[in-house]
């Protein structure tokens, strides 16, 4: 972690990478998985964790292979991804599934290098699925974004889940 | 020890023709059918609990469903595990919200009421509220099952007091586990946590899916199949070398290409792991199961878990209504395995079978509208197909169990089924018919075993 609190970044950053939050919700719930992809940098993490619910005074060690993720894709793993998602053999997608994502609580934080900021947000996603069914999922993120030739590139993602036992068959959805 | 619904005498053989090969829908959707599974099926049966690996040190505990009933599961000071009801005996309230964790007690929130990890009633708030002979200690802990069991790793419990060993119960399909439990020196663990999520769907349909349901594989799992594989679509099954085996339920499907759920996991570090211990395999549980494992490959353990050998995701269907179940799954390896083994294991399960995996993503869509469906009265009453392969049955010198011939089958969700019925039909387990009658009754220990002709 950082020692010193840094300033805060400049209105134009803050704006500049919430706006870019917003896009890329809006890409991906209109299927543009291209240009989504576009958003991500080279060295892209995208991780979702697990949780397990634990008394508060527990004190035995953590699990030696850590508590297990649902996620844990570089660049090359989402790509895969979004081919499958694209191949016209996913049944379950066709027709399409409705993914509206709404995002909110954005805090935009300076780190080091400088030209990187670290990003706090909070994401609702409602699908609604083939068969009629709808489900809402909440989760929390952090990110890393890194301005590169004049944009924001997503380079890292930590996303929390906001549910012991998921509330749908899959998560065959980007958060 | 039975749990008996009163006035309820229903002939389920007219549900089923397995001779014939269908299924009434009614099975996957009736509240009625489902409320007798609970009793004839769910409170009667072995079940899987937990893995021991999960709970290694004293206090160390899980929570988890034996049917509907809410248990905990918990090492003991001497090393042993006790299974007891979550439930405490002053007005029921849950005792233990955690998942998992560590404790010398488990205390319940509404009158705090406070047991050991044996279940053992303790003390409580307020305690001179109660006057001499108001209370026996003794009568008031946590109920345990009745019986508690480990077959190389796996802990199962029951709460029938009547039912056969654990041993009796997975019976010849020992041989079949092997595979999965003892294919290494040092047996298996569980890694990473548990992933749990709710599908509307009637349990029976995930238990059925991987007791013998390759067929399904090469359609629906057509995109996760051709994403992995340079876009070229699932194999041609060899239908004249692999088998559908199953035995009083349990069932095991497969290949004898030793490669083809191995590949599919997609970790090419993980293959070349088990193409280095494969002679050793050999040596430890014969030519025929080291060929099996790592080939296309499913398998259950009646009445609720499912694994695949060689992708080594391992999972229980856990009911939660005639529509519902809750999904739990873990990842299992060798204990002896390298740790970067381990750790691509569980990235490969993770891609492939987890919820977000490129496989697991497509089966839940196609069980929840297979069960919802029949919320129509008309649709429930029809029939559904199971005579795939109806002809095919062999008899095998080395396969023990009831074996057919050829991957596309149908055989093993049969004798599922079959034993479902007998379960629901007799109320004393003596009275069940054993399906096929045992070939290794006498057996001890199964990995010594290469085959039936070596008995």
């Amino acid at each position: 972690m950082l020692d010193r609190p840094l300033a805060p970044p400049p209105v134009e950053v803050i704006v500049a990478v919430t706006q870019a939050l917003h896009r890329e919700a809006r890409l991906l719930d209109n299927e543009d998985f291209e240009g989504w992809l576009a958003m991500l940098g080279k060295d892209v993490s995208y991780r979702l964790e697990l949780k397990s619910r634990r008394f508060r005074a527990d004190r035995s060690p953590p699990l030696p292979f850590g508590p297990g993720v649902i996620f844990n894709e570089d660049l090359g793993r989402l790509k895969m991804r979004v081919d499958r998602l694209k191949s016209g053999f996913v049944w379950a997608e066709d027709p399409p599934n409705y993914i509206r994502r709404a995002v909110s609580n954005v805090e935009v934080l300076a780190t080091q290098p400088d030209n990187e900021v670290r990003v706090h947000s909070v994401l609702v996603m409602h699908r609604n699925r083939i068969d009629g069914t709808t489900r809402l999922l909440t989760a929390g993120r952090t990110d890393l974004w890194r301005s590169e030739g004049g944009a924001w590139l997503l380079t890292a993602r930590e996303i929390v889940l906001d549910h012991s036992v998921l509330p749908d068959s899959n998560l065959n959805a980007f958060f | 020890m039975r749990f008996e619904r009163i006035g309820r005498e229903p002939d389920y053989s007219r549900y089923m023709d397995l001779k014939e090969g269908w299924l009434d829908r009614r099975i996957f959707s009736d509240a009625d059918i489902y409320e007798e599974e609970l009793y004839r099926i769910f409170a009667r049966s072995w079940l899987f609990v937990a893995h021991e690996s999960q709970i290694p040190s004293s206090g160390d505990f899980l929570t988890t469903h034996m049917g509907e009933d809410a248990v905990i599961v918990a090492r003991q000071p001497d090393g042993s595990i006790r299974v007891m009801l979550n439930s405490c005996p002053h007005r029921g309230n849950k005792v233990c919200f955690a998942d998992a964790g560590n404790t010398r007690r488990f205390v319940c929130n509404y009158h705090g009421w406070a047991f050991d990890t044996a279940g053992d009633l303790k003390g409580m708030h307020e305690e001179y509220c109660y006057d001499a002979g108001d209370i026996d200690f003794k009568n008031h802990g946590l109920k345990n099952v009745a019986k508690v069991g480990n077959y190389k790793g796996l802990v199962f419990a029951t709460f029938n007091s009547d039912a056969p060993s654990l041993e009796a119960w997975l019976g010849d399909f020992r041989w079949y586990l092997d595979m999965i439990l003892d294919n290494e020196e040092g047996g298996t663990e569980f890694i990473g946590g548990c992933i749990k999520s709710v599908i509307s769907a009637n349990w029976k349909f995930g238990v059925e899916n991987f007791i013998g349901d390759a067929y399904h594989a090469g359609w629906t799992h057509d995109s996760g199949t051709r994403s992995m594989n340079n876009g070229q679509p699932f194999p041609p099954i060899d239908m004249d070398n692999s088998y559908h085996a199953s035995v009083n339920g349990h069932g095991w499907e497969f290949g004898t290409e030793g490669v083809g759920d191995l590949f599919l996991l997609g970790r090419p570090k993980v293959m070349d792991y088990y193409n280095k211990i494969r002679p050793k395999m050999e040596e430890r549980l014969g030519e025929m199961r080291s060929k099996i494992f790592g080939s296309v490959a499913s398998a259950s353990i009646f009445p609720n878990v499912s694994f695949l050998p060689g992708i080594s995701t391992f999972r229980q269907w856990q009911p939660k209504g005639p529509m519902q179940f809750e999904l739990k799954t873990w990842v299992i390896v060798n204990k002896n395995m390298p740790d970067d083994i381990k750790e691509e294991v569980t990235k490969g399960v993770m891609q492939t079978f987890g919820p977000g995996g490129t496989f697991e993503m497509d089966d839940g869509e196609n069980w929840e509208n297979c069960t919802t469906v029949n919320r129509g009265v008309v649709t429930r009453h029809e029939r559904l197909h199971y005579r795939c392969g109806i002809g095919r049955q062999i008899e095998h010198d080395t396969l023990p169990g009831i074996v057919y011939r050829g991957q596309y089958n149908d055989a093993n969700q049969r004798g599922f089924y079959q034993r479902w019925l007998d379960m629901m039909t007799h109320d004393e387990f003596g009275k069940m018919p054993a399906r096929p009658e045992p070939q290794l009754g006498n057996v001890a220990e199964t990995r010594d075993l290469p085959g039936l002709f070596a008995l």
